[in-house]
């Protein structure tokens, strides 16, 4: 039972935090747009859902979808003009976004400017109201309330991660996702082919700005406490560090990698003065030795039982790395 | 009050162009975002730092040796972090993340050595003022600045413009096979424009040290992001246009300070970025098939 104290469940909720962000950048990379607007996206989910449960009292479960589309929305307003650009400008044309939206918060009335926002309602008091009303106060088998909440919240966290996961799966399975690989592969082409790559382009950015909002929406009601600082430069790198950590040609790659990077910092608390000196040449060290990241196609089909005929021409097209 | 604006912002942007510099040299050379580039100014700083505090030495001295220094270290981060990834089928985000893994390596390890928090920086130039036409006051140290930031500049485009190195290095800019077919050592040119670029970056960083009268870890972040938002402002690849982005982007901040409000001025170079993007993506001075970045 140990194992279950609200430090490691609180862990294990913000793993999947990250991975829903790991989605949201690998949304947009799977169209073939490097984005770095993630941060961005993630701090206008948050304080839209902080402004919104806070300055006008609505309950969370409204509050994390109005999130989610608001940074939706700033996905489509910013996608117009940054969907012109490719590769390296559209990366570090998001990147500013991002800066601008940090310098945004910290100077609005509204959010409180750089003091942030405290007594956001957290989704473990939440369910613990709603635990008490069912009269469980003293807990349910074995464990007790907060525990209890907190691992509601976990279980929640889980469920929209899950949610997230299938959408984007089953997207890549159809129609559309075969356009977004066909646009990353070759825009004219796909172009010729008689596909709207500017609205796959945009399709992609939005979701991925959805998926944004989504993720920080949920961590500003599961830390109770959000600042502009949260959503910096090293947010948005972190975010691209998921990604390409774990392997940037498969969700899964993503997901992995956000777990591993979520954990990997606990793992090194105990060297704690070298840990960040250690992550960085892991980091540097990684790309030399394994540049595709820790998941790649080619380590999936040697475990996978199904050989999938066709996938060695997808191989070649995905290796030679074109992203713009 | 306007124009003492203007100087200000112009010593400001003299150091922005120097950062910018070493991003587009690299990026022209090797068409990599050297995400390390702000931490090498960051250690360069120290290194100037530590000269003048420890050895008493003058100015152009603590320059010449952060120059050396950060040179060193640029050579360092292009055998062990890019060169080993210049292969074939690496994917063009492999560079960026090794970058960013060394970038980080360097704060903390500065962060160990030094401490968080930042550092004064003696002052070794004397406060004297000169008038210039019996409105504006420029300080002896924004002249120091603007001069060796300018003559560091002018430097590297007659070193482009001129020499065989230059030569070479344009070369490999332009196509590194065919530059290597011609008989030129591409592997040690495009060192040589890692050690360039971070020497630049090292000199940017004393004078920023100077400037600020402070040096400390952190200190590469903000000038990191705003030499990425100059080199896309100027045109990818174009020293012309770092130089130009540069003052640009210091005298905007300095009226945006004098005019807005000091809290908006880490935005300024995004709005620039992202209005200059919208009217002419390729950058000020960039060519139009720049755009395939």
């Amino acid at each position: 039972m140990d194992l279950l104290n609200v430090y490691h469940l609180q862990i294990i909720t913000f793993m999947a935090v990250n991975s829903i962000l790991a989605l949201s950048f690998y949304l947009p990379l799977s169209a073939g747009q490097l984005s770095l607007g993630c941060a961005g996206f993630m701090s206008i989910g948050a304080y839209t859902a902080a402004i919104l449960s806070l300055h006008y009292g609505m309950p969370v479960f409204t509050t994390i979808p109005a999130g989610a589309a608001a940074a939706a929305l700033a996905g489509v307003l910013l996608g117009f003009p940054a969907l012109r650009l490719t590769g390296v400008y559209l990366a570090i044309a998001t990147l500013g976004f991002g800066e601008v939206v940090r310098v945004l918060f910290l100077n609005l009335k509204i959010t409180n400017g750089a003091l942030g926002m405290p007594e956001i309602p957290n989704l473990n008091d939440y369910f613990s109201a709603l635990y008490r009303s069912w009269g469980l106060q003293g807990g349910l088998a074995g464990l007790d309330l907060p525990r209890l909440a907190a691992l509601t919240t976990v279980v929640f966290c889980y469920f929209v991660l899950a949610a997230c996961v299938a959408f984007v799966l089953r997207q890549e399975n159809s129609r559309t996702g075969r356009a977004m690989a066909a646009v990353k592969a070759d825009e004219v082409a796909s172009g010729v082919m008689g596909i709207g790559a500017t609205y796959i382009k945009m399709l992609a950015f939005v979701q991925g700005a959805f998926l944004a909002g989504l993720a920080g929406a949920i961590s500003a009601h599961v830390t109770n406490f959000i600042a502009p600082g949260d959503f910096n430069y090293h947010r948005a790198v972190n975010i691209l560090l998921f990604v390409v950590l774990g392997g940037s040609e498969l969700v899964w790659g993503g997901l992995l990698g956000a777990a591993v990077l979520s954990v990997l910092p606990e793992f090194l608390r105990f060297m704690q003065d070298f840990r960040w000196i250690i992550f960085g040449a892991l980091l540097a060290a990684m790309m030399v030795f394994r540049p595709q990241g820790l998941i790649d196609r080619q380590l999936l089909c040697r475990f996978s039982l199904r050989k999938k005929p066709g996938m060695d021409g997808m191989d070649a097209r995905s290796s030679s790395g074109e992203v713009d | 009050m306007f124009w003492q604006q203007v100087v200000n912002g112009l010593t400001a942007g003299a150091t922005y162009a120097l950062v910018a510099a070493g991003y587009t040299l690299v990026f022209g050379v090797l068409e990599i975002i050297n995400m390390a580039h702000a931490e090498i100014f960051m250690i360069g700083a120290f290194i100037g730092l530590l000269l003048v505090t420890g050895t008493c030495c003058p100015v152009w001295a603590a320059v010449a040796g952060a120059m050396i220094g950060a040179g060193l270290l640029g050579w360092a981060l292009e055998r062990l972090a890019l060169r080993p990834l210049r292969k074939q089928g690496v994917s063009h985000l492999a560079p960026l993340i090794s970058t960013i893994g060394v970038s980080i390596f360097l704060m903390s390890l500065a962060m160990k050595i030094f401490g968080p928090q930042s550092v004064r920086f003696p002052a070794s130039v004397e406060p004297r003022f000169f008038n210039l036409f019996g409105t504006v006051n420029i300080s002896l140290l924004q002249i120091v600045i603007l001069g060796i930031s300018l003559a560091l500049v002018a430097a590297l485009k007659v070193l482009l413009a001129r020499t065989r190195l230059g030569k070479a290095l344009r070369a490999v800019a332009e196509n590194p096979e065919a530059a290597g077919l011609m008989g030129v050592n591409v592997n040690s040119v495009m060192a040589a424009a890692v050690v360039m670029a971070s020497a630049l970056g090292g000199a940017a960083g004393v004078l920023v040290g100077l400037q600020f009268n402070a040096v400390s870890p952190t200190m590469g972040i903000a000038y990191g992001l705003k030499g990425l938002a100059i080199i896309i402002v100027g045109g990818m690849g174009s020293v012309a246009g770092a130089v130009a982005g540069g003052l640009l982007l210091g005298a905007a901040e300095v009226l945006a300070i004098a005019y807005i409000g000091s809290s908006y001025r880490d935005a300024v170079a995004f709005i620039i970025l992202i209005a200059v993007l919208l009217i002419k993506p390729s950058g000020i001075f960039g060519k139009l098939e720049g755009r395939k970045g």
